[in-house]
């Protein structure tokens, strides 16, 4: 029985990684709309408002921190079900070949629909006017060499490999006692649930201080420091919900406080950080800014897990075929969603029915795309493996895709 | 050198014995690498001279240890007796050996100086500097496929510590031997990558040096009827 719960398939953890990979197209979609980023995203339009900041900014401090709280649980289970060895075998088919394939397409979809639309549309952004500029100068550099919003591939691949030398380095000669590693999880599952949500926030605090606020994404092919000091403890909460799932409801209760805590943090991060561009925005945040922050950052995580173990515990064919589908929506959605709004920005329609626009038509082709061309086929099989597409009844649960 | 007389599964077996062996301090090294190349993409100088520093001591400790833990400890640890009551032959051992640190100091090597590359195509430094990385990188790996060759063919632990410590610190002499070439050090401070004669020549001659070195490292040990 035992046995079973432990390789039971996690309905919740499959659904909250599929929510935060679907919540990016909301949230890149919405950039165009942002004020706060008007002068430097080049799909961003003509009109604006401010919700959109106050929206986006609350869904961007949680959203990829969620999905490292999945991927880290995860990457426990695979650990456990097939060893370190497993793991990167397993890892590099899922996240290493899909990003080598994709990357690559992905940029060059990016950079040539760009330059069309510096070429072609009549109200462009501040940075497509930049573009335009170099173009008819002559003096345009190329676009930089970056992971853009494939990042968080990237970054996996790092945490496996920093779970693997922790795991090294920690070990004991076998037939001693429980590894160094695992002795400190075992302490820190132990502590109480409040310590967790006070002291956490505060060791994230300095990488968020470090850097510009909002957080920008990690995109550079070099490891940054504070993207490893903040995603980590993250990814290591994950790893420590797999190996101690006696930890798992712990904070459950407290779940409607930390979601009013969260607002109240997030109202006031959000009072200190508006009214200014991220162009304008110095090289790293205050530290009540980064404090503020961290604790929107912790305790919206510790919500959404709380309300997917209520909501999406159960199976459903739906939600499960929408799961298998958030990772080919999320690795392709950028180029259709920029190929969309270029298009938008010279129509007179107002921001909100632009955003709906683009989002709808955005999730509509990749879903259709998913349905008749990944779904059964290499491509899905890249994604998810050769049982991806024909998992939903299955009793034996499959290997996580990220 | 028959090449179908050697026994895949022992050599397998070999080289798991010192992956578990060398497992802790490899971990350690490329832990200390991605802090190397952290600071490196900082793009600042002062974590540039902090990232490429670390850099360094990184591949020389990882050459020295790797080495050192294969080799040179297993003799000293008797374990090398152990070895050689199993149904090994020199063959076997040698392959074991060269795929063994192929992985342990092959892997940080490939992985630091790919990540060198990037950052100097890929920051604001200048791409002048990547000659000279590659220079540098090119002299570790002749040092470490010298100390590979003694380690394998001369049991004295004097000579092999004084072998190891010597290559890797001639990488001081080297780096101002090629500062005093202008046809290499005229181009750093730019963005143009110019790989010229002496460049190229120098290059040629430390990996025809390395590969000579292991060939024939490999050809001495596999004539060898018994281990030493």
């Amino acid at each position: 029985m035992q046995a079973a719960t432990a390789t039971a398939r996690r309905h919740d953890m499959d659904s909250l990684r599929a929510l935060a990979m679907l919540a990016g197209v909301v949230f890149h979609a919405g950039l165009a709309y942002s004020p706060m980023v008007q002068p430097l995203f080049p799909t961003a339009d003509r009109g604006n408002a401010v919700v959109v900041d106050a929206t986006l900014w609350f869904l961007h401090l949680f959203r990829m921190p969620l999905f490292f709280v999945v991927a880290g649980f995860f990457t426990a289970w695979l650990v456990e079900r097939r060893g370190l060895a497993g793991l990167f075998r397993n890892r590099v088919r899922r996240i290493l070949v899909p990003f080598l394939v994709f990357w690559p397409i992905v940029h060059l979809a990016l950079t040539r629909s760009t330059l069309h639309a510096a070429a072609t549309v009549e109200h462009p952004s501040p940075l497509l006017q930049w573009v335009a500029q170099g173009q008819r100068d002559g003096e345009l550099p190329g676009a930089p060499l970056a992971t853009g919003h494939l990042w968080f591939l990237y970054y996996l691949m790092w945490m496996y490999v920093l779970v693997w030398c922790l795991r090294a380095l920690t070990s004991e000669p076998s037939g001693s006692a429980a590894p160094a590693w695992a002795r400190v999880l075992g302490r820190l599952a132990a502590l109480p649930g409040w310590v967790w949500l006070l002291v956490l926030p505060c060791l994230l605090t300095p990488s968020l201080a470090s850097v510009t606020a909002p957080h920008p994404a990690p995109e550079s092919l070099l490891p940054r420091f504070w993207a490893f000091g903040f995603f980590g403890p993250f990814f290591a909460w994950g790893y420590l919900l797999r190996r101690h799932p006696e930890t798992e409801s712990r904070l459950d209760r407290n779940a409607p406080v930390l979601l009013v805590g969260s607002l109240v943090a997030y109202s006031a991060w959000f009072f200190l950080v508006s009214g200014r561009s991220v162009e304008q925005a110095t090289a790293s945040s205050s530290w009540p800014v980064a404090l503020l922050g961290a604790f929107v950052s912790v305790w919206m995580t510790s919500v959404c897990l709380t309300c997917g173990r209520r909501w999406f515990g159960r199976p459903s064919a739906p939600v499960r075929w929408l799961a298998d589908a958030s990772y080919w929506i999320y690795v392709v959605h950028l180029p259709v969603l920029f190929a969309i709004q270029y298009r938008l920005m010279d129509l007179d329609w107002g921001w909100s029915l632009k955003y709906f626009v683009a989002l709808a038509l955005t999730y509509a082709i990749c879903l259709v795309g998913y349905q008749a061309l990944v779904r059964h086929g290499p491509i899905g099989w890249l994604l998810g493996g050769r049982s991806h597409g024909r998992r939903v009844a299955s009793s034996v649960p499959p290997v996580p895709s990220t | 050198m028959n090449v179908g007389a050697i026994d895949i599964p022992m050599v397998r077996l070999l080289v798991a014995k010192d992956w578990k062996l060398f497992e802790k301090q490899l971990a350690a090294y490329v832990l200390a690498g991605m802090v190397a190349l952290a600071f490196l993409g900082n793009a600042k100088p002062w974590s540039f001279y902090v990232g490429s520093l670390l850099l360094l001591i990184v591949l020389v400790a990882a050459a020295c240890f790797s080495i050192s833990t294969s080799l040179l400890v297993e003799r000293k640890e008797q374990t090398l007796g152990f070895v050689m009551s199993l149904p090994v032959s020199p063959l076997d051992f040698y392959v074991a050996k060269l795929a063994g640190n192929l992985i342990t100091f092959g892997v940080p090597f490939v992985v630091l100086s790919a990540g060198t590359v990037a950052v100097i195509l890929l920051t604001p430094l200048p791409d002048g500097l990547l000659v000279f990385a590659v220079l540098v990188f090119g002299h570790v790996l002749l040092a470490y496929s010298v100390s590979l060759g003694v380690a394998m063919a001369v049991e004295s632990e004097g000579w092999n510590t004084f072998v190891m410590i010597a290559s890797m610190v001639l990488v001081n002499p080297f780096l101002m031997g090629i500062g005093q070439i202008p046809a290499i050090t005229d181009h750093l401070q730019t963005d143009t990558i110019v790989l010229s004669a002496p460049a190229l020549a120098i290059l040629a001659a430390q990996a025809l040096l390395s590969t000579g070195i292991v060939v024939l490292t490999g050809w001495v040990h596999c004539r060898k009827k018994s281990f030493y």
